[in-house]
This record gives C-alpha cells, structure tokens and sequence, in this order.
C-alpha cells in the first residue's frame, strides 16, 4: 500500500475536515487508502455498527470505513440489569472506540447524522458534515413509543417513571429507586408489547429485584403487568421463580399478570404513583414501564421503514428493500424469528460484513447463516438460556435444522448454575467481540 | 440454427440457471464468525469456561459437534447449537478453526502492509 500516496486533502475529501481534526487520523496507523478506494459509512456505533466496521475490516482490508456515532463512549444494555443490583457498575458496561480506530482502522467520527441523500449518496451530520459512501449501514437501535401510555412523556422517563432500556442516567435513576422503596413496597414493571429489544430483559429484571429484596426489603414485591401471554424461556424463568423466589404461591415476591389477565398498561398517573391497566389499577412505590418501542429515529427520518415502524431487509443480506447500497442492521431491522438482541445485531452485522465486501468485489454471497445465542439471569447463580441458528426458508428468517431451543428444565441443579457460569462468560466474550 | 446462435442460447441458459441457484453454502469463516461471541474472536479465547476453537484438530471439532447434534454427550447448549448445523457445514467450520493461531486474540496484531492481515505480536 506505501505506493499509494494519499494527501490531507485527499483525506478530508473522503472524512470531512472536523473528522480529521478531531480524530488524529494522521497518528491512527500507518494505514493508507489506495486512491478510488471504496468507502462504507456506518451510522451507529454500538453493536451492530461496530462488529459491522470490524468484521468489514477483517473481510476487506483495503476498504475505507467510517462510522458516525452520536456519543463518545457506548453503555452496554447488556448486564444493566445487573447494575441496579450491584453486580456490576456502570463503568465496567461502558467502552470508547480507541480500539476501533488504532486496531482496525476505523474513521470514528463523533457527530449526529441528521440526513442521507440516496441519490448523490451522502450522508450530512449535525456538525455541517457531508460524507460521501459507497455503501451504507444504518444500525440505529430502537426508538420509544411514550405515546402508548396516557401521562407517559420522554421528560417524565428521565425524572419518575425510568424505562432504564437503554443504559445511562436512567438505568441509575431506576437503581435509586429500587433502594428507596419501603419495607414491604411494590415494584411495578410494564414489559412492551412484541417486538421490543432484548425480550428476556424484563424478566430477568424481575428476577434481580426480587433476589435483591430477599435480602433489604424482604417483604417487598414485584408485579409484573404484562400485555402479553407468554415471554421469551417463560419455561425455564417461571421455574426459576418458582425455586427461588416461591412463585405460585401466596407468598411469592414475583406476581405476573398476563395480558389476557387485564395485565396491559394504558397509563400512569405519576403525581399518585399508579398505573392504569385493561384490569385494576396498580398502586407502585417504583414504576418501570418500558414503553412499546419501533425502528431508531435516525431509520425513520431516512425513509427506512415501512407501515410496521420497522425497517424491511433482504433476508440474505440485510440490505435494505427501499434503498439500493443501504444495508440495516440489529433492532431496527426485520428479522423475523430473530430476536431484537445484541447477540442478533452482531450475527447479522457479521453477515451484512460480508455481503457488503462481495458486492464491492463482484462476488455473490454464501448462503446467510444467522446465530442468537441468549442468557439471562433468574438469579445470581441460576441462568437460563435461549439458542438458536437461523437461515432463510421460504422467504423467511426461521431457524435451521432443530436448533431453536430454551434450557431445559430438569432436576439437575448443574444445569442452571453452569448456566450463570457461562452467562458471565458470555458477556465477557460478546463484548470482546464488539470492542476489543 | 447457426452454431453462433445456438452458442448464445446456451450461454444465456447457463447464466439463467446460476440466477436461480440456491446460494452456494456459507464459508467456513462466515460460520465460524458466528461463535464469537462465546468462544472468542476466531476462537482465540483460552482464558475462559467455553472452550477454544482456534487450532483445534479438524477431527476433534467434527466429533464434538455431531456428538452434540446427535445428543450422545452432555451439553449445557452446545447441543442446541449444533442441531443447526449439517455434516458439510460442520467440515467447512472444522477446516477453518484448525487454520488458526492458537494465540489469545488480545496477543494479536493489525499489519496494515501486510494486506491488512492480524499476526501474532
């Protein structure tokens, strides 16, 4: 490549001026784009966008990849939970992208993407940016709907009613709230309507509230009001429960209202700390409704998503169906029996990666192949878990041979300890994966 | 017909039947991405509870994964995992897991010259 000069004006063509200042792309590697080298755009920079920049990187050594991410370090919704009870803290879910540029090469630029012109295929930034692409990922994350819920507002969220559904200030607000509720009090969580990000994420926040009780509030209770029937390893979680926190009985810390019990919530009055449901209205010391949610704003300004909210892709690629050389990725996308979770983003960044660097090449993509692999914590030491390999039959993202399936339940105490066991492997690993 | 013409039809068939066929099968690096997340970046994960994959003998892979897919021995998940995978797929990620380093991936550097190649530090 050191036959391939490239100039600082060169460069700020490509990047931007602002980009090249504020990044110190000079001292980033001894990285040089060939001239005419093709340049692929990422917009978002937590998982999707950043396994998707680095597994480019690993598919195509000569491409130039620029991601544009809103916030200069990323919070993991992955283990946030665990933050509310103490066995994590924020800090260690929170990472920079300084491995993204000085190990992969990767223009990161610290800005708000407020449009895309399809045609002259520019994508222009708050900060007066534009930046041309060849290709471009769009891998926003999900946006939320307070307008489901009469009296819930974005203001209120960050004040009295956190959702704590993305990691940050609200997730401490909810930690907070939790340590103040009095002896024998109520915690109230809403799970959203399907599809939502990480399906499992309410439960084992139940599960974690109702474990952190057992031992400062004893007495306490949390109630679960749910629009829906069933949830993701309902199975394993309710048995879960059952063992550890005597689900089913009178004197169980886990109450669950299913949808066809009155379970959904239309509203809330905050001043009065009450919901109101299809059923009775529900009096909490801490309300946690995670409002139903659709594809990320920036999809829905770009014209990415359909009547659904969501954002149709082709299944063997991830490439958006509305427009040519747009590729997008994770919660926002339809994947059909894919969960909105941040093993999926990955698993399907890895995939666009690699349809992305075949079509700058001229080849055809393999066959996709898609993974999800999930765990979840009933409690401390009892993990339960989901798996599944997916491909695309008849159209459609389904799973692939009989490999969908939940932990089995059983009598074996090693079957959900092993599972916590490998739970914190997991999120040790997945993170690598992303950031390291 | 003349042999030019008829060259032509043949030629347009051919390409009208790689239109339609199904997608070639998934790289065995395609696949093997895909384990990540547990078992480390291209397997190189060897301070962990999941085992690693890189530089294991193709072998031993292949025996792993059926004996999980068939049930034949014990497994927290990876039995569901490999119920995904055919004997083809299994080979193809089994070649390419023994071609890696057997090298902690954080051992591991970019070699921007090198055609953007990671080599061990």
């Amino acid at each position: 490549m050191s036959q391939n000069k490239i100039t600082r004006r060169d460069l700020i063509k490509v990047f931007g001026a602002s980009a090249v200042a504020a990044t110190g792309l000079f001292g980033m590697s001894a990285k040089a784009y060939a001239k005419g080298a093709n340049h692929v755009v990422i917009i978002g920079g937590g998982v999707g966008g950043s396994v998707c920049a680095k597994y480019l990187r690993f598919a195509d050594a000569d491409v130039k990849i620029t991601m544009i991410e809103q916030n200069p370090e990323y919070i993991t919704c992955l283990r946030s939970n665990d933050v509310m009870v103490g066995y994590h803290t924020l800090d260690e879910l929170t990472f920079n992208y300084n491995t993204m540029r000085e190990k992969y090469g990767i223009n990161v630029m610290i800005d708000q993407v407020t449009g895309v012109d399809y045609d002259r295929k520019t994508v222009s930034t708050k900060n007066g940016e534009k930046v041309q692409y060849d290709r471009l990922v769009v891998s926003p994350g999900v946006d939320f709907r307070f307008q489901d819920y009469e009296g819930l507002s974005k203001e209120l969220s960050d004040t009295k009613i956190p959702h704590a559904y993305k990691a940050g200030p609200q997730t401490l607000l909810l930690q907070k709230q939790l340590e103040s509720i009095p002896q024998g009090g109520t915690a109230i969580i809403c799970p959203p309507q399907n599809p939502f990000r990480c399906p499992p994420g309410p439960y084992e926040r139940a599960s974690l509230f109702a474990e952190w009780m057992q031992k400062h509030n004893p007495r306490g209770k949390v109630l679960i009001c749910d629009p829906k029937d069933r949830f993701t390893k309902d199975g394993p979680f309710k048995k879960g429960w059952e063992r550890l926190y005597g689900y089913g009985t009178d004197n169980s810390m886990i109450e669950w209202i299913s949808g066809s019990q009155g379970g959904r919530v239309v509203g809330v009055d905050a001043k009065n700390m009450t919901i109101e449901t299809d059923g009775d209205d529900h009096k909490g010391d801490l309300i946690n409704i995670i409002p139903n949610q659709q594809a990320g704003k920036i999809a829905q300004i770009i014209g990415l998503t359909n009547h659904s909210g969501w954002c149709p892709i082709d299944r063997h690629t991830m490439e958006s169906t509305l427009h040519k050389d747009v590729w997008v990725l994770g919660d926002s996308s339809i994947a059909d029996a894919m969960p909105k979770s941040g093993y999926a983003a990955g698993s399907q960044a890895k995939v666009a990666a690699q349809a992305i660097a075949d079509s700058l090449h001229g080849r055809s993509p393999g066959k996709a192949i898609y993974s999800n692999v999930c765990y979840s914590l009933a409690g401390e030491n009892y993990g339960v878990s989901i798996a599944a390999i997916y491909e695309v039959r008849d159209g459609l993202i389904k799973p692939k041979g009989k490999s969908a399936g939940v932990s089995p339940i059983t009598d074996k105490p090693a079957q959900p300890i092993l599972e916590a066991v490998y739970q914190k492997n997991w999120q040790r690993e997945f993170v690598k994966d992303v950031f390291s | 017909m003349k042999l030019k013409s008829l060259m032509v039809a043949f030629g347009m068939m051919a390409m009208a039947l790689v239109a339609n066929a199904e997608p070639k099968q998934a790289t065995g690096q395609a696949m093997s991405w895909q384990c990540a997340p547990c078992h480390g970046i291209n397997g190189q994960e060897f301070n962990e509870a999941m085992p690693p994959l890189a530089g294991m003998k193709k072998d031993e892979f292949v025996k792993a994964m059926i004996a999980f897919r068939e049930g034949t021995r014990a497994a927290i998940i990876m039995d569901r995992v490999a119920r995904g995978f055919n004997d083809a797929e299994i080979e193809a990620m089994a070649v390419w897991f023994e071609k890696q380093p057997a090298i902690q991936w954080e051992n591991m550097t970019y070699v921007p010259t090198a055609g953007g190649k990671y080599e061990p530090k």
